[in-house]
């Protein structure tokens, strides 16, 4: 796509511009890819003009460049402030208001993980964007109910997650409830004061609710009940809800809307309660009852026939399934699309065959852990589930090159697979190489294979974006220059403990430039080098994790200050770097929001002092050494907090592994 | 009327009778001596725990040696008495002296007795005399005290009087009036204080049904008292100054300083009940204000069972509310009990409602949120936020360092709002300027293309510019 727009774009300038702003807007509706997008942009001004009055969306990763994004995209749309570092209360309220007198047209915000953002930021973005429709707070863990009251000024609000909100009660509950009577898709997950008489105030202000999500909170039936009255509920999510059993399901049997149940975790639910249900909610599609049901028994197999033809994910993890009982699902559920086995004792290769014989539509296969399974099981999926796109195979120690060849040749669609810790070589590498769709590849603990393998997947796996090398040890700078030169899209790799990796792995790594997610903890001989080519190299890092890579020094720090300026989340634990490049690390890296840094023996404490002061306003989660607590200045441990920060502080020896 | 102030009464009189005893210190101290064995075992406990309550053998062992105690001592009086008789005629006045403090110490060990024996008996129905507070207890002992406390004065009363007192059976009846009233006043105290209770809690509606004796029309006398009657602070009048009381036993202790003939244990005593009373109809009230369900003109008329009820109706449903509570200066009474009761959990209402109404439960105001359109739940510290509200509005826009200071988090606000608006206001032109000085910390600026400081997009074609040397010249800056 970008060779598309690059060569084109250079000699076509006039002629572009002559062009309709509305027309070229048209022309970058089908470019999808954010580079392309750019790389258009930077051709032409009329292109660059077309992108702002028809931009949607925006992610700003710095909440400098917020009131420009909101001057410059006046038809924005939605607008993701989850990884805006140094994002606050005053820079919120005054970006919104600079974007002049006109209305935003906003109508979706995120604001996950946002933690500087309070209340008084809320109603300024509330009474800035009066279309907002849905706001995203989950993991804002100070949010409490004054958030939730200043959320509830905007009447028209539609969907709301709240996760991990910890402040809020059934008041801000409410609050919400009673402000947004228009919800329909609500989560508030983890949100541990909420109790039932907040649901039933929920479910008797907000009657246009489609989704809830309620894992986790310490509610009992009478919540179902409440929820039981909502005639449009179509999804709802029971995880973790310690006090709901089977009582509850046979309460949410009123009404035949529902289409997707979660009751993983929950204890107390039972296969008769989940028999009940679906006997009368006959249009259920998505189940999910990993670690709950303590066992599977006939009355909820045999009820499955009965939402047969609608039922497409049956998710089961952790259960005892017989080949019976695979048999029964097998010849009940023939639209399954998803299956979840994931550390299932007892199924084996029968059981695998005689569901899939009948279940031919599927598409994920979930069977981690299932020891049992052998190459037969893979022959039986590749002959009858052609489709199948994503197989999870984990912890599948019988499986090896055999079993993956048939895969391989007969599932061509397939885009992920996990293979960690199953013991295979570089021949089942060849096979999976024919499947020019992977996106995904999990490798580790394969530590058979060897840079031959990865030679075969780089030569012809270009689509791949995800590859897991974790402990692979026998990977080295060869094996990587294939990957690099093959699989351009790569954008999370992990090299963990591939200790023979030197610098030079590293520079061949460094023409990614789409790599976004990088681990290489314990690659003992990587430099500042190293580093200093993968921070000018892969400029769209945003996680890198360094832990215990002893050799990398302070001019591994200069480079990623200088260069890699989308950076979020670091690891140099351990790291051989001084209070120095520390400093000019934090000072310069404008959207580090997440640090790591344990045990830095040559960093005084004068030099952790400072660099913190330089980050303070940006950071939101930092981890230190618990030494550190009581030697840190008060003053700035308290605006770390004042700032939403939060500091884990550890103890743990210094032990030198490697 | 005699029932429903029968205890304030036993109440009043216990005020009066420690000054009593006061004024004659030479027998109340002796009186109080005596008493001094009674209190302790069950003074101590009906005041701290009360016996049926937590009912152990050990305070009934210690109440039954307590009453052997007693009986031994009685006897000595009375052995001594016989001795005295038998031995000598003294004086005309020293022996009636002498009788009259062996009287006195004599009802004061019965009643003690009494009292002291009740008190054993854990399964007694009626809780209240046992557990009644130490004003009931009072009672006993005021009387006793107010009976024995003008002995000193007897020397001097005439003759009759003399025998009056002499005379066993005055002091049988005497006695028996004390105990009685002590016991009824205590019983009486409870039923009061349930009625009030009824009375407040369901608009008296629920009174002549929770009584459990439903009496049909006809079967009570129905008396109906004016307003003047109701309202008036005074229903008892000395007939010598005029003086009005709100009890009668006030009035009588008052009466004292009318004369000596007014200071006879007769007098001062509780007026006797009549024989025929018991055979007289009970006696029910109805409200005067027409209209209402109290009054006898209603369809369904339910009368008033006493005075006080009579009272405490008018009051809450007829009259204007005039006492405020002085703590949150919106909840009004007519009746000054139901403001202290008001008072003592008022500020403890913590869910409150935007309407401003309160409750004590969640689940109530959320019953109340759920019936009302509009209505929300209120934050604890709503009213401060609103106050504040208006002023970082205002100070958003243009100057966050002046938030309100006392809103706790203004450390965090002075130093983000600091920073905000150097780089809000100048960072586009001061960025440039800072790329090309390159030793300067932080200086690697986001704005460094139009666009890419703000998309997910990487920089780096913009970045790419930078030759190789500017790299290492800062470098070796760092290092130097």
């Amino acid at each position: 796509m970008s060779q598309d727009g690059k060569p084109s774009s250079a000699g076509a300038v006039a002629g572009v511009d002559a062009l309709s702003q509305d027309l070229l807007a048209h022309a970058l509706a089908g470019v999808h890819d954010p580079r392309d997008r750019k790389s258009c942009r930077l051709a032409s001004r009329a292109f660059a003009r077309a992108e702002a009055a028809s931009r949607r969306s925006a992610r700003p990763l710095r909440c400098e460049a917020l009131p420009r994004v909101l001057r410059a995209f006046p038809s924005l749309t939605s607008l993701d402030l989850s990884a805006c570092a140094g994002l606050d209360d005053a820079s919120l309220a005054a970006a919104l208001s600079s974007a002049g007198g006109t209305e935003l047209g906003v109508r979706r915000v995120s604001l996950a993980r946002a933690s500087g953002v309070g209340w008084r930021g809320l109603e300024a973005m509330v009474a800035a964007c009066p279309r907002l429709e849905a706001v995203d707070l989950s993991h804002c863990v100070a949010a409490g109910d004054r958030e939730m009251a200043a959320l509830a000024a905007a009447a028209g609000l539609r969907e709301l997650v709240m996760d991990k909100c910890l402040g809020v009660t059934d008041v801000g509950l409410a609050k919400v409830a009673v402000g947004c009577p228009g919800l329909d898709r609500l989560s508030v997950k983890w949100c541990r004061e909420i109790s039932d008489i907040g649901i039933e105030l929920l479910a008797k202000k907000c009657p246009n609710l489609r989704s809830v999500d309620i894992s986790y909170l310490k509610v009992s039936n009478e919540s179902l009940r409440s929820l039981s009255t909502l005639e449009k509920l179509e999804e709802i999510a029971l995880v973790g809800c310690m006090f709901i059993d089977d009582g509850g399901l046979r309460m949410l049997c009123a009404g035949n809307s529902l289409q997707s149940i979660d009751v993983s975790r929950c204890h107390h639910v039972t296969s008769q309660g989940l028999a009940s249900l679906i006997d009368s909610q006959r249009f259920i599609q998505k189940i999910n009852a990993g670690d709950s049901l303590h066992e599977i028994e006939s009355c909820f197999l045999s009820k499955l026939s009965t939402i047969g033809e609608t039922l497409t994910v049956l998710r089961l993890d952790g259960l005892e399934i017989f080949a019976s009982n695979l048999q029964a699902i097998g010849d009940s559920c023939k639209n399954l699309a998803e299956i979840g086995l994931s550390k299932c004792n007892g199924v084996t290769d029968d059981g695998i065959a005689s569901l899939v014989v009948h279940c031919g539509y599927l598409r994920t296969i979930d069977v981690t852990c299932c020891h049992l399974l052998t190459n037969d099981a893979l022959a039986v999926i590749a002959e009858n589930c052609r489709m199948v796109e994503c197989l999870r195979l984990e912890s599948c120690p019988f499986i090896n090159e055999k079993g993956l060849e048939r895969i391989a040749t007969h599932c061509s669609h397939l885009k992920e697979i996990d293979l960690t810790d199953c013991r295979i070589n570089d021949e089942a590498l060849q096979h999976l190489a024919s499947c020019s769709e992977l996106e995904i590849l999990k490798l580790g603990l394969c530590s058979s294979i060897s840079d031959k393998g990865l030679v075969y997947i780089g030569s012809n796996c270009a689509k791949l974006v995800e590859l897991d090398l974790y402990r692979c040890s026998a990977i080295t700078d060869e094996g990587l220059a294939a990957v690099a030169q093959g699989c351009k899209k790569i954008r999370m790799l992990n090299l963990c403990y591939c200790t023979q990796i030197t610098d030079a792995g590293l520079k061949h790594l460094s023409t990614l430039e789409e790599l976004t997610n990088l681990e290489m903890r314990c690659l003992v001989r990587i430099t500042g080098i190293g580093i200093t080519s993968i921070a000018i190299g892969c400029t769209s890092l945003i996680e890198l994790d360094l832990k215990r890579c002893y050799s990398v020094d302070d001019a591994g720090l200069w480079a990623l200050s200088r260069y890699s300026q989308n950076l979020r989340q670091l690891t140099i634990s351990y790291c051989q770097v001084t209070g120095l490049g520390l400093c000019h690390l934090l000072g310069s890296l404008r959207s580090l929001q997440d640090l790591k840094m344990v045990h830095l023996s040559w960093v005084s404490i004068e030099g952790f002092e400072m660099s913190l002061r330089a980050a303070c306003g940006r950071l939101k989660k930092l981890k230190l050494l618990g030494g550190l607590r009581s030697v840190l200045s008060p003053e700035l441990l308290q605006t770390l907090q004042a700032c939403g920060c939060r500091v884990r502080w550890v103890d743990k020896p210094l032990v030198y592994k490697g | 009327m005699d029932r429903s102030q029968n205890h304030i009464h036993g109440q009043s009189a216990a005020n009066f009778c420690y000054q009593f005893g006061s004024d004659n210190p030479l027998l109340g101290m002796g009186i109080q001596q005596q008493f001094a064995p009674f209190t302790s075992p069950f003074g101590a406990s009906s005041s701290t725990n009360i016996p049926h309550m937590d009912w152990n053998p050990a305070t009934m062992l210690d109440n039954l040696t307590f009453i052997e105690d007693k009986i031994r001592q009685v006897k000595d009086v009375i052995r001594t008495m016989v001795d005295n008789g038998g031995q000598l005629p003294c004086r005309q006045g020293d022996l009636t002296q002498q009788q009259q403090v062996v009287n006195a110490d004599l009802t004061c060990l019965i009643v003690q007795l009494i009292s002291t024996a009740g008190s054993l008996l854990p399964s007694l129905k009626n809780s209240s005399f046992l557990s009644q507070p130490p004003a009931g207890h009072m009672d006993t002992v005021n009387h006793v005290g107010s009976s024995s406390s003008f002995i000193p004065n007897a020397t001097t009363i005439s003759e009759e009087n003399k025998e009056d007192m002499c005379s066993p059976e005055d002091y049988e009846e005497l006695f028996k009036g004390f105990t009685d009233g002590a016991m009824e006043g205590g019983i009486e105290i409870d039923n009061v204080f349930v009625e009030e209770q009824d009375a407040k809690d369901g608009d008296e509606g629920g009174d002549a049904s929770m009584d459990g004796e439903n009496l049909p029309p006809g079967s009570y006398e129905l008396l109906q008292l004016e307003k003047d009657e109701i309202l008036a602070p005074h229903t008892h009048f000395c007939s010598i100054c005029g003086k009005g009381f709100k009890r009668d036993a006030n009035l009588r202790m008052h009466m004292r300083g009318h004369g000596d003939e007014y200071k006879s244990p007769a007098a001062l005593a509780k007026p006797p009940r009549d024989a025929s009373v018991e055979h007289e109809l009970v006696k029910r009230y109805s409200c005067p204000f027409v209209g209402c369900k109290r009054n006898k003109l209603h369809k369904n008329f339910q009368p008033l069972k006493t005075i006080l009820c009579v009272k405490n109706h008018y009051k809450r449903s007829h009259c204007e509310k005039s006492y405020t509570c002085s703590r949150c200066h919106t909840k009004k009474f007519s009746v000054m009990a139901d403001l202290k009761t008001h008072e003592k959990h008022c500020g403890r209402d913590k869910w409150l409602c935007s309407c401003g109404t309160s409750f004590s439960r969640k689940d109530k105001l959320f019953a109340h949120v759920a019936l009302f359109q509009g209505h929300t739940p209120a934050l604890p510290a709503d009213e401060t936020k609103n106050s504040s509200d208006q002023i970082s509005r205002v100070g958003s826009h243009q100057e966050p360092a002046k938030f309100p200071s006392s809103m706790g988090s203004s450390f965090m606000w002075g130093t983000s709002s600091s920073d905000d608006r150097g780089l809000d206001v100048k960072g586009l032109a001061g960025c440039s300027e800072d790329i090309l000085s390159t030793g300067n910390f932080g200086s690697f600026n986001f704005s460094f293309g139009p666009a890419d400081g703000f998309t997910g997009e990487p920089s780096g074609s913009s970045f790419s510019v930078l030759p190789p040397e500017h790299f290492q010249s800062a470098q070796k800056k760092g290092k130097n």
